[in-house]
C-alpha cells in the first residue's frame, strides 16, 4: 500500500469529467479552484466546460460548496476510512455487510451508485481536503483514498490530489525532500538527515519541550499549536521572520519584519499540484526578504568556531 | 596550476593506451606546460579523463517524487554527515541532490545528465541540479507526447513544428531533445498505450509513433543540436519487443539517434515464462548501423527504484508486481510513474535482463557507441557502476555468474559464451570518451590540450570493481575535489543548454494555444536564464 496517483491541474481542466471533493470546503477555502481548473473551465477534451462535468462533493456538513455540487453525499463524522474502504470493494465487485454501511450515513444504493459513476467516468478525480486526512483515521483515511484512486486506473482514468494550502507549503516539501529525501518532520541533529513524524515534526518537539531555540518562517504556529506547544515557544528564545506581527511574534524575543514575498520580494512559489511559479515583486519594500535576513544570519554563525568535531568521510556502503 | 607526473594515461580521443605522461593544468583547462604549482605524483597510478553519464535521473519532479514514496529506502542509505566544507545528504536509491554530486565525484564522474525533463516542472529540475555540486549538468526535454507538437505533425505542419521544438528547448533551458514511448505516453491520459508504431496514435488520426520518432529525429538534425534525438522506445520492459526496437531503428534511417536503455528493448518471446535475450538481434543491426549511438540500461540484482515518463508500463508493473505505485500526467506534455522495484537472481526475467545488459555491452563491437548506464535509478543505481566494469573486463567473473543464474535463464542468454574482456581504454572509452562525443561536448571525455581539466586518477589494481570504487584524485575544472576518497572541496559544476534560432512570430502562434490549454500564463512558462547557476549557452547556428 502506498503511492499517489495523480497529475497536474492542466490534466483536470482539459480532461476531467467527473470530479469529486471529500473532506473539503473549495467554495471558500480555495475560491478559485472550481473557475480555474476543475469545474467551469471549458477544457480540450470537456469543450463545454461546466455541462461537461459532474461533481460531487462529500462531506460531514452542508457548506456553502454543496450548491456548486451535482450530488451531495453528507456522512456521519468519522466514517471516511469505512465509507472508502466500501467503495473499494463495490468498485472490484466484492461483497459488503450492508448493515455496516447504514452507520456511515449513506445507503448502499448511494455507493453502489458512486462507485458505478466512478467506473464509468471517462478521467475521473478525487480531491481531498483537511476534513479527510486530519478526522479520524488520519494517514489511513489518505492511505484509502489514495488506494481506491489506484484501483480506478484497472477500469479508466482516475487520480487523486490533497487539497494543500497554507501559503508555499508544498514548496517547502520540495526542498526538504531533494535536500534530505524527506518532506517534513526531519532531524539533522546527528549530522544526517533522519525522518519520523510524530518523533521530530514540530509540533511534537515543541509539546514535549524538546527545542531551545526557535526560527519561525512563514508561519504563525502561536496561532494553530496545541497550548503546551505555545506555551514552550514563549519559553524558549522565539525568533520571528514576517512581513506582520503575528500571534507568535507576541511571544518571541525577536521579530524581524520582512518583505512580502509575491508583493515586494521575488522567489517560487509551488501550486498544490507541485508546479512551481515565479513570483515577480509589484512594489519596493524598506525591509529585507526572509532570504537576505537567513543569508546574514548564517554568515554570522559561520564565523563561529565549530561546535561539533569534524566527522569522518563516510564511503557507500550497500 | 597542477601538474599530474608519472601516471598512465587513458585517453581514447586522441588514441593514448596507457602512456605514462605528464598531463599539465592552468586555469581549469589542460595546458601544454605549466611552470610552478602542485605536482601529483601519480606512478602507479592510472589516469582517465572524467566519467560523462549520458542518462541518468537525478533531479526534478519525478525523481522528487520517487524520494517521498521511499523514506524506508533512505533509513538503509548511506548518511552524508554535515561537514564545514559539506552538505548533509543521503544516498541509496535516490540520493539527495548533494548527496548525487558527492556520489558521482567520489567515483570520477565530472558529467551528468539528466535525461527526462518536463518543461512544465523544468523550474524545478534546474533548481535541484544547482544544489546538486561538482559536476557539470545537461538537461534532455520531453518532447515526444508534447500535444502542441502533436497536433502540428497531425496537421502535416513539419515547418511549424521544428519552430516550437526549438522555442520548446530554449524555454526549457534544455541541451537535448527526449522522446519516451512516442504517442504512448499522450495514450495513457486514456488509460491507453502504443503498441505498435504504424498504428495512429489515441485521439489522433496521422500520427503514429512512427511519424513522431521520425519527425523528431529529422527536426533535431535539422537543427543541428549537439546531441541526437534521445529515443525510449514504445513497448518497454516487454518480451518479445525487440521487433518494436529493430523496427524503430529502420525508421531512424537517415537521421542520428541515441538509443536509451536498450538492454529494456532487447527481449523475446511471447510472454514472462518464454522471455529470452535477443541481443545478438539488437547488436547486428546496430554494429552495422552507425547513424546510432545507445547507452547499455543494464540492471544489477537488489533494490531499485523505477522512474520513467512511461507512464502505461509503469501501471502494468504495478499490477505485476502490487508494489507501490506513484504516477504524475504533466498536462499537455508528459507523464511519469514510479514504481520499486526489486531485481533478483532467482527470476527468471530478472535474470534474462541482467544477461542482456552485459550482452549489449559485448556484443556492440565500437565502444565509441555504446556507453555505460543502468538508467538510474531503474536498472541499478550509479554508485554501481564498478560493478559493471568488473564483469566487462573479466570474463570468467561473468561465466561464475552465469552459473548461478537458473538453468531456464542460462538457456536464454549466450553470455557464457561471450569470451570478450574489455580493455581499460575500452572502459575509459564507454564511461567518458564515447559518451562525450555522443553528447556533441568537445571538451569533455578527453585529456589533449585545451580540453576541460576534469580527470579521475586511479590505483592501478587488478581487481576491476574496487579499482573504480575508489579513485585516488578526481579533479574538475583544474581543481582537486577528492583526494584519498575524501570530498576536498565543493565546487559548483556548469549547466549545458543550447540555444537554437527560432523565429520570434512562434510565440504569437504559441500564447494562444497556451492560454487555452494549460493552466499558467504564458509568461511564466519559460525558464528564467538566471534561474541557472553557472549557465553555459550554446548558440545554434541551424536555421529553426
Amino acid at each position: 500500500m502506498g503511492g499517489k496517483v495523480t497529475c497536474t491541474l492542466g490534466e483536470i481542466k482539459n480532461r476531467a469529467d467527473f470530479i469529486v471533493y471529500w473532506g473539503g470546503n473549495p467554495a471558500e477555502c480555495h475560491p478559485r479552484h472550481f473557475t480555474k481548473y476543475t469545474l467551469t473551465q471549458k477544457g480540450k477534451f470537456v469543450p463545454n466546460g461546466r455541462k461537461d462535468r459532474t461533481m460531487v462533493l462529500v462531506d460531514i456538513r452542508e457548506t456553502p460548496s454543496a450548491r456548486a455540487a451535482d450530488i451531495f453525499l453528507q456522512i456521519k463524522p468519522g466514517k471516511d476510512f469505512e465509507i472508502l474502504t466500501t467503495l473499494r470493494a463495490l468498485v472490484k465487485g466484492h461483497r459488503v455487510n450492508e448493515a455496516s454501511v447504514a452507520e456511515t450515513g449513506l445507503s448502499i444504493e448511494q455507493l453502489r451508485d458512486l462507485a458505478d459513476r466512478m467506473k464509468q467516468a471517462r478521467f475521473g478525480v478525487i480531491f481531498f481536503g483537511m476534513g479527510l486526512s486530519m478526522t479520524r483515521g488520519k494517514h489511513m483515511n489518505s492511505a484509502a483514498v489514495l488506494m481506491l484512486a489506484a484501483e480506478l486506473n484497472a477500469f479508466t482514468k482516475f487520480v487523486t490530489m490533497p487539497m494543500r494550502g497554507h501559503g508555499n507549503v508544498t514548496g517547502s516539501d520540495m526542498v526538504m525532500r531533494w535536500s534530505t529525501g524527506y518532506p517534513f518532520g526531519v532531524s539533522l541533529c546527528r549530522g544526517y538527515p533522519r525522518f519520523n513524524p510524530g518523533e521530530f515534526s514540530t509540533v511534537d518537539l515543541l509539546v514535549r519541550g524538546d527545542v531551545d531555540a526557535a526560527l519561525v518562517l512563514g508561519a504563525d504556529p502561536g496561532a494553530t499549536m496545541p497550548q503546551p506547544g505555545i506555551d514552550h515557544l514563549a519559553r524558549i528564545p522565539t525568533i520571528v521572520l514576517d512581513p506582520k506581527v503575528t500571534h507568535t511574534s507576541r511571544l518571541a524575543r525577536v521579530h524581524i519584519t520582512t518583505a512580502a514575498t509575491g508583493i515586494s520580494a521575488p522567489g517560487t512559489v509551488y501550486r498544490m499540484d507541485e508546479i512551481p511559479l515565479p513570483l515577480r515583486p509589484a512594489l519596493v519594500s524598506p525591509y529585507p526578504t526572509d532570504e537576505e535576513v537567513i543569508r546574514r544570519i548564517r554568515e554570522a554563525v559561520a564565523k563561529k568556531p565549530a561546535w561539533a568535531q569534524r566527522p569522518a568521510a563516510m564511503a557507500p556502503t550497500n | 596550476m597542477l601538474r599530474i607526473t608519472g601516471g598512465k594515461v587513458y585517453d581514447p580521443a586522441n588514441g593514448i593506451d596507457g602512456v605514462v605522461k605528464d598531463i599539465s593544468i592552468a586555469d581549469g583547462r589542460i595546458v601544454a606546460a605549466v611552470d610552478g604549482g602542485r605536482v601529483i605524483d601519480a606512478r602507479g597510478m592510472i589516469v582517465f579523463p572524467g566519467g560523462v553519464d549520458i542518462h541518468t535521473h537525478v533531479a526534478g519532479a519525478a525523481l522528487n517524487f520517487a524520494r517521498a514514496m521511499t523514506p524506508e529506502n533512505h533509513r538503509q542509505a548511506t548518511a552524508f554527515l554535515h561537514t564545514p566544507e559539506r552538505r548533509a545528504g543521503l544516498g541509496g536509491q535516490t540520493p539527495t541532490t548533494f548527496a548525487t554530486g558527492y556520489l558521482y565525484a567520489g567515483m570520477g564522474y565530472t558529467t551528468v545528465v539528466e535525461a527526462a525533463v518536463p518543461i512544465l516542472s523544468a523550474k524545478h529540475t534546474h533548481e535541484e541540479l544547482r544544489d546538486t555540486p561538482i559536476v557539470d549538468k545537461g538537461c534532455c526535454v520531453l518532447m515526444a507526447n508534447n500535444e502542441i507538437v502533436l497536433d502540428l505533425l497531425e496537421a502535416g505542419e513539419i515547418e511549424r513544428a521544428k519552430e516550437v521544438v526549438a522555442w520548446l528547448i530554449w524555454a526549457a533551458k534544455g541541451y537535448g531533445v527526449k522522446a519516451v514511448n512516442p504517442g504512448g505516453v499522450t495514450a495513457w491520459k486514456w488509460g491507453k498505450d502504443a503498441k505498435t508504431l504504424s498504428e495512429p496514435v489515441v485521439g489522433y488520426s496521422n500520427v503514429t509513433p512512427a511519424k513522431i520518432i521520425a519527425s523528431l529525429a529529422h527536426i533535431v538534425d535539422q537543427l543541428g543540436l549537439p546531441h541526437p534525438l534521445h529515443l525510449h522506445c514504445n513497448n518497454l520492459g516487454v518480451p518479445g519487443n525487440v521487433a518494436t526496437t529493430l523496427e524503430t531503428m529502420k525508421v531512424l534511417e537517415g537521421n542520428r539517434a541515441h538509443m536509451a536503455h536498450l538492454q529494456f528493448h532487447s527481449y523475446g518471446g511471447a510472454d514472462w515464462h518464454t522471455m529470452r535475450s535477443e541481443a545478438a538481434a539488437i547488436a547486428e543491426y546496430f554494429n552495422a548501423h552507425p547513424n546510432l549511438t545507445c547507452d547499455a540500461g543494464a540492471i544489477l540484482f537488489g533494490n531499485a527504484v523505477t522512474i520513467t515518463a512511461d507512464g502505461p508500463w509503469q501501471h502494468l508493473l504495478h499490477q505485476l508486481t502490487g508494489k507501490k505505485w506513484g504516477n504524475l500526467d504533466v498536462e499537455n506534455e508528459t507523464g511519469c510513474g514510479i514504481v520499486p522495484y526489486t531485481y533478483k537472481g532467482s527470476n527468471l526475467v530478472n535474470a534474462v535482463q541482467w544477461a542482456v545488459g552485459l550482452e549489449l555491452l559485448l556484443l556492440i563491437d565500437d565502444p565509441w557507441r555504446v556507453f555505460l548506464t543502468t538508467d538510474h535509478p531503474n536498472g541499478a543505481c550509479f554508485w554501481r557502476y564498478p560493478e559493471i566494469i568488473h564483469l566487462l573486463m573479466h570474463a570468467d567473473v561473468r561465466r561464475e555468474r552465469v552459473k548461478k543464474l537458473p538453468a531456464k535463464a542460462q538457456s536464454r542468454t549466450t553470455l557464457g559464451d561471450l569470451d570478450r574482456e574489455y580493455s581499460l581504454l575500452d572502459i575509459a572509452t564507454i564511461t567518458s570518451a564515447g559518451p562525450a562525443r555522443a553528447l556533441g561536448l568537445a571538451n569533455k571525455g578527453r585529456l589533449g590540450i585545451g580540453a576541460d581539466a576534469d580527470l579521475a586518477i586511479y590505483n592501478e589494481k587488478p581487481d576491476g570493481e574496487l579499482l573504480f570504487r575508489y579513485p585516488r584524485y578526481v579533479i574538475k575544472g583544474g581543481e582537486i575535489v577528492v583526494e584519498e576518497g575524501e570530498i576536498r572541496k565543493m565546487s559548483e559544476g556548469r549547466e549545458f543548454i543550447v540555444q537554437p534560432t527560432y523565429d520570434g512570430a512562434i510565440e504569437e502562434y504559441l500564447r494562444p494555444l497556451f492560454q487555452q490549454y494549460y493552466t499558467m500564463s504564458f509568461e511564466n512558462y519559460p525558464v528564467e536564464l538566471e534561474r541557472l547557476e553557472g549557465a553555459d549557452v550554446r548558440q545554434l547556428d541551424g536555421h529553426g
